[in-house]
């Protein structure tokens, strides 16, 4: 099956990272990790990955450094006193597992 | 066949800097990046990159008129003990960090503009509520629910308007802050918290999305007039803490959370929502600033977030450069 997207490491460095004309021609999905999410045999994902010196990587590869982020994250929140984790701080909760697409 | 000197009157001028405020249609020759480029008009809107926050946070507040003009406080993560009291200020390219909040919070709310604004309540559930004359924040009288995760609509430090909050589901309340004290207005028709609130004036506010329990996302939308509160047209997804800003008649709903972070952006037009291009890095109880569902920002959000995404809609004027594509 042909693969539907394409995943880079690229660290965000603010304006101009990804531009309004870039952000209409394709769809930009990042993960934890500095993994970016981009529609693969795209012309228009090539060029934004060679311009912010993505590093390609395989959904496997992106998928062990997402993995990476997250336990280390829920391994953080598993070690935070209860009442950090009371139920009225609602934004504060347990970070989930990402599953990367194809 | 037409030239551009024949309908613009002159020649493709030479700059070293892009122009400040080109026409639509114009063309220039940028001498330091060696590329022609146009001051084009958008076909479809779409979120791109702005810069990052200096300090990376959540449950942050944020006001601004425009995405060029904004600032963010507070922030956290919550509870009160790793809140912050950080201040930041936008100038569309670099987020500055300005004079702090008295008060370290997060789950803090803002209204107004970067230079006239109201930051109230908090993870202290006391209420605390601030005012910011562009250069450093003053404590006002407390804001009497004391609660935290409010909508807000207003256009300054004397016109800032709060409305619903936490724990979800018990805060209907509504609350006007005038310049010198607070005052109770009409009830919001569905109590709940972590709402998004647009409006430039307290007098015409929506009231966006929220929650009604830890489980319970919302898509009521709400319109205040000044006098009362009339339900209309729904989100197409139901979602709490997410970012809201513009006008009655012309506002964008954008990231947030059901229960885990979305990137779902939506543009109300005075009738209806409607889902466009979603954010590139979905988040929610993030800061929010704008103008319309033209023009907008979001900085922050949870987890900890430095990035920002500035929302230009369909019709506003881009700066693009001619590629041989």
């Amino acid at each position: 099956m042909a693969k539907t997207y394409q995943y880079c490491v690229a660290e965000n460095w603010g304006k101009g990272f990804i531009d309004h004309v870039e952000s209409q021609r394709i769809t930009f999905v990042s993960f934890p990790g500095n993994i970016w999410q981009v529609p693969a045999y795209n012309k228009h994902g090539n060029l934004w990955i060679a311009k912010v010196g993505g590093t390609l990587k395989t959904k496997d590869e992106a998928q062990v450094i997402v993995d990476a982020v997250i336990t280390s994250a829920q391994n953080a929140w598993d070690s935070l006193p209860d009442d950090e984790k009371a139920p009225e701080v609602e934004t504060n909760k347990r970070p989930t597992d990402i599953i990367l697409e194809e | 066949m037409a030239t551009y000197i024949g309908t613009h009157g002159s020649k493709v001028k030479n700059y070293t800097t892009d122009p400040d405020n080109p026409n639509v249609g114009q063309v220039w020759y940028n001498g330091t990046a060696k590329t022609i480029k146009v001051e084009a008009q958008t076909t479809v809107g779409a979120w791109s990159t702005g810069g990052n926050l200096n300090t990376g946070r959540d449950s942050l507040g944020g006001v601004g008129a425009t995405k060029d003009a904004a600032l963010a406080f507070g922030g956290g993560p919550p509870p009160a003990p790793g809140a912050k009291a950080i201040t930041e200020s936008y100038n569309g390219t670099a987020w500055t960090e300005v004079a702090d909040l008295n008060s370290q919070r997060a789950l803090v709310t803002g209204a107004g503009t970067y230079t006239s604004a109201i930051a109230a309540g908090g993870d202290q559930y006391s209420g605390v509520a601030e005012s910011w004359n562009g250069s450093a924040w003053t404590s006002i009288t407390n804001e009497p629910n004391g609660t935290n995760g409010y909508g807000s609509a207003g256009a300054s430090n004397t016109n800032a308007l709060f409305f619903g909050g936490a724990p979800q589901g018990s805060k209907a309340l509504n609350r006007y802050w005038n310049g010198s004290s607070w005052a109770e207005l009409d009830d919001l028709n569905t109590a709940r918290a972590d709402l998004a609130g647009s409006g430039k004036t307290y007098t015409q506010a929506l009231a966006i999305g929220g929650m009604t329990s830890p489980s319970g996302f919302l898509a009521v939308v709400e319109s205040f007039n000044g006098t009362s509160w009339t339900e209309i047209s729904d989100l197409n997804a139901a979602r709490g803490n997410l970012g809201g800003a513009g006008t009655q008649t012309s506002s964008l709903a954008y990231g947030g959370r059901n229960p885990s972070p979305v990137a779902l952006t939506e543009e109300w037009n005075g009738s209806a929502w409607t889902e466009t291009t979603n954010l590139s890095t979905a988040r929610s109880t993030g800061a929010n600033a704008g103008a319309d569902n033209t023009n907008a920002l979001y900085a922050g959000g949870s987890p900890n977030s430095v990035a920002t995404e500035e929302w230009t809609g369909a019709g506003a004027p881009v700066v693009q450069t001619f590629t041989d594509s």
